[in-house]
């Protein structure tokens, strides 16, 4: 069955092409149409559901970076060479590095790249050769 | 004592047996004519892992050396699929890296409690990381536990393959005496303290919450563990990258311009280290002149042998950047025993990753170079070890 998001107005033409196989062709995404009484509906045919803010994992380790930065100064605040002091800088160090490693990643990863090398049979990663 | 398993066979011939013995990874086969036995041993050439160590400050994960050594070898390194997100494992067909973080026993929360580093040797598991490297070693996979950087917690364990080459990489994969005899090969990167500083700054100052008080702090308060357990490892090290602030610009604080020597020490089996010119000599070379038109500052080279803790090493040194193409080209083809296969393979290779970090100078070159002698030293390895078990069935 083809499904076509269409517009607030009914469209009377067919759009769905019934092949001889009786297969309809189904239309990706909302239609547009060159109709200049609606122009103004195009440009608010926004999605429905609005998709939550997550906390993406970089944000998660900037947090922690700035937090334990906070903690070391404190620490080192009270005894400069105890080992709570260096323990809690060496904290700051490996978070700093899982951080720009993380950033690192987020900088070279491709969307359709990482989705494609977990779901390589779906429509949207097929090679053909 | 071999322990065999006896198995008949319909495919052969019914008078043929065959036992497995597994121990020494053959195979006898038994064939019963006339109530007379006759034997042919036919041998399996079993895996042989070779395991290379580089220890490092930075800590784990995709580090630049890595990808350039697995790209010596082909194909990209990448984490294991459908596992841990947050293993620091890297696998491609030849090589797999295991991060020596993953052997902490104390956690993120253990250590502040005990108040020490995970520099401290207090907080590795070192009989943990001997067995495992020694199994893999021996083609036995393994379950390895993974560190998580991000939540400082030890996650359940992944299963570990024998590779054909391991790299273990971290703080103190030669600090373990017993590791150590198992490593066929080790690198250690010494980082100077100026460049470390200016390195962290290009990292960190992106970071919120950072300052330029608080990576100063970090790097102080870290350096006695790392004078007392890190720092003492390079003199065991094979080869010794150090990179040092350059000398061709004076008064440089930035850092940009590096310095830096590869230090390879002589007399170690399968690996012969890289000259300028002639073994043994002493030359400085500055390639930019006639035939080179260079930028400011330029390119220095020295070759010279020396005494690195109370070891003969030869060093090469490379002060100043590549701006192109043919610079690279050229220093290349005055190189010798690079263990390249074909002319221009040092070049191709810096260019394949021209984007990495260091890819315009000797940081770059010479991590490529050490890959290459770390080919060389895999190949010429299972080379000798697929003639010993020749000449024993012969003798």
């Amino acid at each position: 069955m083809a499904t076509i998001a269409a517009t607030s107005l009914n469209i009377g033409i067919q759009l769905a092409v019934i092949t001889s196989e009786a297969r309809p062709v189904s239309l990706a995404g909302p239609v547009r149409l060159n109709n200049p009484w609606n122009l103004g509906s195009r440009t608010t045919n926004r999605m429905a559901a609005v998709r939550p803010v997550k906390a993406t994992p970089e944000g998660v380790i900037s947090d922690k970076v700035e937090k334990s930065i906070k903690d070391a100064e404190e620490t080192c605040a009270g005894d400069p060479v105890s080992g709570e002091c260096v323990a809690a800088w060496d904290e700051v160090e490996e978070l700093s590095a899982a951080a720009s490693h993380a950033r690192d990643k987020k900088k070279d990863s491709d969307p359709l790249e990482e989705y494609c090398k977990d779901n390589p049979e779906t429509n949207e990663c097929r090679t053909y050769d | 004592m071999a322990v065999s398993t006896i198995y008949s066979t319909q495919a052969l011939n019914s008078t043929h047996f065959f036992t497995s013995s597994s121990s020494s990874k053959q195979v006898f086969f038994y064939r019963r004519q006339n109530n007379r036995r006759f034997n042919t041993i036919i041998t399996c050439a079993a895996q042989q892992t070779v395991v290379i160590g580089l220890a490092a400050d930075s800590g784990c994960g995709k580090s630049t050396f890595m990808r350039r050594l697995t790209s010596v070898f082909g194909g990209a390194a990448e984490p294991p699929k459908g596992g841990n997100p947050d293993s620091n494992t890297l696998i491609s067909d030849m090589t797999t890296v295991i991060c020596l973080d993953d052997y902490h026993s104390l956690d993120r929360t253990g250590r502040k409690e005990k108040g020490v580093t995970a520099l401290d040797p207090r907080a590795n598991d070192f009989d943990l990381m001997y067995e495992q490297v020694k199994a893999l070693k021996s083609g036995i996979a393994v379950e390895k536990p993974i560190y998580n950087h991000v939540t400082g917690l030890l996650d359940a364990p992944e299963l570990i393959q024998p590779p054909k080459i391991l790299v273990i990489e971290g703080l103190h994969p030669m600090f373990d005496e017993r590791v150590r005899d198992l490593l066929d090969f080790s690198i250690y990167l010494d980082i100077s303290n100026e460049v470390k500083f200016a390195w962290k700054i290009q990292r960190d100052m992106a970071e919120r919450g950072h300052s330029l008080e608080s990576i100063k702090a970090s790097i102080e308060a870290r350096k006695p563990d790392f004078e007392a357990f890190i720092d003492p490892q390079k003199q065991y090290a094979d080869a010794v990258i150090e990179v040092l602030p350059t000398q061709l610009i004076p008064d440089d604080n930035e850092g940009k311009v590096l310095r830096v020597r590869l230090i390879m020490k002589e007399g170690v089996k399968y690996f012969s280290p890289v000259y300028l010119f002639d073994e043994g000599s002493t030359i400085s070379w500055i390639p930019c002149g006639r035939k080179l038109t260079c930028s400011y500052p330029g390119i220095k080279f020295n070759y010279a042998p020396d005494s690195y803790f109370d070891h003969e090493v030869s060093v090469v040194e490379m002060d100043g950047q590549f701006d192109r193409l043919d610079e690279l080209i050229y220093v290349e083809s005055h190189l010798s025993n690079l263990s390249t296969k074909f002319y221009g393979e040092v070049t191709q290779q810096m260019l394949k990753h021209a984007d990495f970090p260091g890819s315009n100078n000797g940081t770059g070159l010479f991590q490529t170079i050490v890959g290459l002698k770390i080919r060389d030293l895999y190949e010429q390895l299972i080379a000798n070890k697929a003639t010993a078990p020749a000449e024993a069935a012969k003798a």
